[in-house]
């Protein structure tokens, strides 16, 4: 396993397991590329990554540790004539910072006599709370109200005494009336049922991800479920919003005139109309009032479906409905997917892919310099953590690993606000408690941001059975903490929130903010004309940004090339000898698949026909109840257009 | 949707260090060949060989580790949803022996809880050059609750019992998984790929 060197000459050297990254590299080794991909972290996916529960407590501790000093060693004896030497970055803690960590929870379990194999673990722990507070009282200029509000939550948390912060049952009782929570020693020890992403975003069934997992077959390596509800917060309280038709015409909250009204809203905004240009510039809300809409609908419409503000114009804001409602019923009821085991699958997917096509993959190993040519102002070779030069034609880099000096970025930086919460209850049960949640939530107080929330239930392998994963998100406007816990003290229990037993206690949670990747070029820095810059997560929901990034890379690369074409299908380039036929199942399944997406074949027309007749049938129960039947042939008319559902 | 041409279909991993014979033991097993051409296994991901246990026809995706196992940097993802894994060394090289708890921690952190692990000893052809003794890796294999089979990839000793061995217990597992049903816990593999999302446009 030890120190075997590097071969000394790739096409493509890049640097960085993120998204970005490891699209660029599946593209290039797909093409016949030898590329050589590197990480300085003994984990893949860079700020993509997901850890298991005590993976993130180590990424914590990590983060809060003091960055060591680089040894500045002297390669000049490695520089060629004509070379230039660019030193890379070693640290890379500056996307992540105001790190904060509480926990709610007992740090021991009360009735189980545990034995102490966990005890490193939990001292960890307690410790991690601590130096959370410690370096937060350091970075941040907090008003001191806040602070002794954070160290009562530390005390609450380290303390084992001092668990229970609600009354709790007591243990002799035969009849449980409230769950025993689970406790520090109990996430620690199933810490491996938990994959916790760094960051929180959601595959657009339409989106340009879930097109080019289809496209290069990287989908066969990861899992995928669907996004089930769509829910927002309003007035404080948590509702489901109707977005399929299906839903539409389940919803229990909507009047029947409301429910007609938004079906008529969502299939005239299908096309564009003069009547919608004519509010170009103007936001969006503005538009949703003048539709009469009613107040119900109109928040709906602005923040769960379009996702937009109060202040985005109007033609952002049909974009947004558009897409989503291409999106809806491709897979489910919602428009988007979710990976099994986190988004930190995704990376490591294309990776493999790379991998499978000859691309070498070394993690803890990193580029200490670039050697360039001082004529052409190219990267020629690299040295890397060993001291060993390799040589490429391309480099890729994720921009942590580059000065900030080389880099021309938009200034101020912008920053994503984010907050990990372990809960022990939906945010709104329901019949199943697998649920996965997308919500909305407009901002709680004003100056605040409005927050995206992303609910992961144990069967997303993200948790532990008997908990919830709650991701928040938002761009940030203070530290993470500033904008995010003020939501957190409404929706959930904690123990600084006023009582109030139906709300989901969080045991565990965790804030940080990013640095966000949206405002980085790939090219026009301050380096060499070769070498092309990957920026981390953006703070958008979905992952078009990146795609597009890695894609603009690759032409960069390899104009003539085709952006990652499918892979062969294992079962059709086999030779099995006993078995020629009836292997090629799955490929076909595949290739109906694509068909599919592109050419919307008679099955799905088909397929309509049927839930027409349903819908059909659901209309007629809602018309009986209807007092206005003038109306009814409008309605109709429209059906079938705008929204495509399942079942 | 039509009936797919197996009774059973299990994802088999294989994992060890490199230059232990894993892909030999693959193609050996898929495609009767040894040793396998170099440069073959590029754009290769999976091999599929279809076998027949007791009339029930049991499809076997295996899984190599597209080299990634070099330098140590095997993707979390290879292990998901994998039904059992082959932990394989080499009988000559006491040192992939020795990296057998490193590879045993990454299995117990990464795949599922139910997999069914089988060690294999394999190069048994260069018997005058072993350096592992069978009762030390039997011993092992038994501590950690694994299975225990040495092979010869060159030879064919074992390669084929190898994975009808392995197809045997996991259609036992699956069998007896049916059984028990009553648990609710979330397995995994729940999620659906895209194919099958689309295609059957299930929720």
């Amino acid at each position: 396993m030890a120190a075997e060197d590097l071969p000394s000459e790739f096409d493509v050297i890049i640097l960085g397991t993120g998204l970005c990254e490891s699209v660029v590299a599946a593209a290039c080794s797909r093409v016949g590329q030898r590329v050589l991909h590197l990480d300085r972290q003994s984990y893949y996916a860079s700020n993509w990554a997901s850890f298991t529960f005590n993976g993130l407590l180590t990424w914590i501790q990590e983060q809060q540790a003091e960055s060591q000093p680089d040894e500045v060693q002297d390669w000049s004896g490695q520089v060629e004539e004509g070379e230039d030497l660019i030193y890379l970055s070693q640290s890379d803690s500056s996307s992540i910072s105001n790190l904060q960590v509480f926990c709610y929870t007992s740090e021991e379990d009360e009735e189980d006599d545990t034995p102490n194999t966990t005890e490193e673990e939990k001292g960890g722990g307690a410790s991690e709370a601590t130096e959370a507070a410690d370096s937060n009282k350091e970075d941040e200029e907090e008003t001191e109200k806040q602070e002794a509000e954070e160290q009562v939550a530390q005390d609450e948390g380290a303390e084992p005494e001092a668990d229970q912060p609600c009354p709790s049952a007591d243990p002799n009782q035969s009849e449980p009336v409230k769950k025993k929570k689970i406790s520090l020693a109990q996430l620690v020890k199933e810490g491996r049922r938990f994959n916790i992403d760094l960051v929180s975003k959601l595959m657009y069934s339409r989106g340009s991800l879930v097109d080019l997992l289809i496209k290069s077959n990287v989908s066969r390596y990861a899992e995928f479920k669907n996004v089930s509800r769509i829910l927002t917060y309003r007035q404080g309280k948590v509702e489901q919003v109707p977005c399929s038709r299906a839903d539409v015409f389940a919803s229990r909250q909507l009047s029947v005139i409301e429910k007609r009204k938004l079906m008529r809203f969502l299939t005239s905004c299908v096309e564009e109309t003069e009547d919608q240009q004519a509010y170009n510039g103007r936001p969006y809300l503005e538009f949703l009032s003048d539709q009469q809409l009613g107040e119900n609908l109109q928040h709906f419409l602005l923040y769960s479906i379009a996702m937009a503000t109060e202040d985005t114009p109007t033609e952002v804001g049909l974009a947004s409905t558009r897409h989503f409602l291409r999106c809806l019923g491709r897979y489910g009821n919602t428009p988007f997917l979710f990976p099994v085991y986190g988004l930190g699958e995704i990376p490591q997917c294309f990776c493999r892919m790379c991998a499978v096509f000859g691309g070498i993959y070394c993690l803890r190993h990193s580029v200490r310099c670039l050697l360039v040519d001082k004529d052409t102002n190219r990267c020629k070779a690299v040295i890397d953590s060993r001291g060993q030069r390799i040589s490429c034609n391309h480099f890729v880099v994720e921009e942590g690993y580059v000065d900030a000096e080389r880099k021309q970025t938009a200034t101020p930086t912008r920053c994503v606000s984010r907050a990990v919460l372990i809960t022990d209850g939906s945010v709104l049960p329901s019949d199943s408690d697998q649920q996965v949640s997308m919500v909305t939530i407009p901002p709680v107080e004003a100056e605040l941001p409005s927050v995206r929330m992303v609910e992961l239930c144990s069967s997303t392998m993200t948790c532990m059975p008997g908990t919830y994963l709650v991701h928040l998100t938002c761009q940030s406007v203070g530290s993470a903490y500033e904008d995010l816990s003020p939501l957190v003290t409404r929706m959930f229990h904690t123990t600084e929130s006023s009582d109030q037993e139906e709300r989901p206690s969080v045991l565990w949670c965790l804030y940080f903010n990013m640095v966000d990747g949206s405002g980085l070029e790939v090219e026009g820095h301050d380096l060499p004309s070769n070498m092309y810059l990957c920026s981390g997560p953006d703070g958008a929901l979905g992952h078009d940004h990146t795609i597009k990034q890695a894609e603009l890379i690759f032409q960069k690369i390899l104009p003539e090339e085709d952006f990652c074409p499918p892979a062969p299908n294992p079962e059709d380039i086999i030779y099995d000898g006993e078995n020629g036929n009836g292997n090629s199942a799955e490929g076909e399944e595949l290739k109906d698949d694509e068909l599919k997406d592109d050419e919307e074949p008679k099955e799905q027309e088909e397929e309509l026909t049927e839930q027409e007749k349903e819908i059909k049938e659901q209309e007629e129960e809602i018309k009986e109840q209807e007092e206005e039947k003038e109306e009814e042939q409008g309605l109709e008319s429209e059906k079938g257009q705008g929204l495509e559902t399942e079942e | 949707m039509s009936m797919e041409d197996y009774d059973y279909l299990f994802k088999i991993v294989l994992i060890g260090n490199a230059g232990v014979g894993k892909t030999c033991l693959v193609r050996r097993f898929t495609q009767g060949l040894f040793p396998p051409g170099q440069g073959a296994t590029i754009g290769v991901d999976f091999m599929i060989k279809t076998v027949e246990i007791k009339g029930e026809k049991v499809k076997l995706q295996i899984w190599d580790t597209a080299g990634q196992e070099r330098f140590r940097s095997i993707t979390q993802s290879y292990y998901r949803s994998a039904n059992a894994l082959i932990l394989t060394y080499d009988i000559t090289c006491e040192d992939s022996f020795r990296c057998l708890p490193e590879w045993l921690r990454e299995i117990e952190q990464y795949a599922n809880n139910q997999v069914v692990t089988i060690l294999v000893g394999n190069k048994i052809d260069l018997a005058e050059k072993r350096e592992v003794l069978r009762q030390r890796a039997e011993d092992f294999a038994e501590a950690q609750s694994m299975l225990y089979l040495e092979t010869s990839a060159k030879e064919s000793d074992n390669v084929e019992k190898l994975f009808l061995d392995l197809a045997c217990e996991l259609i036992r597992e699956a069998k007896q998984n049916k059984l028990d049903n009553s648990d609710t816990a979330p397995m995994p593999g729940e999620g659906k790929t895209i194919s099958y999302l689309s295609c059957c446009n299930v929720n």
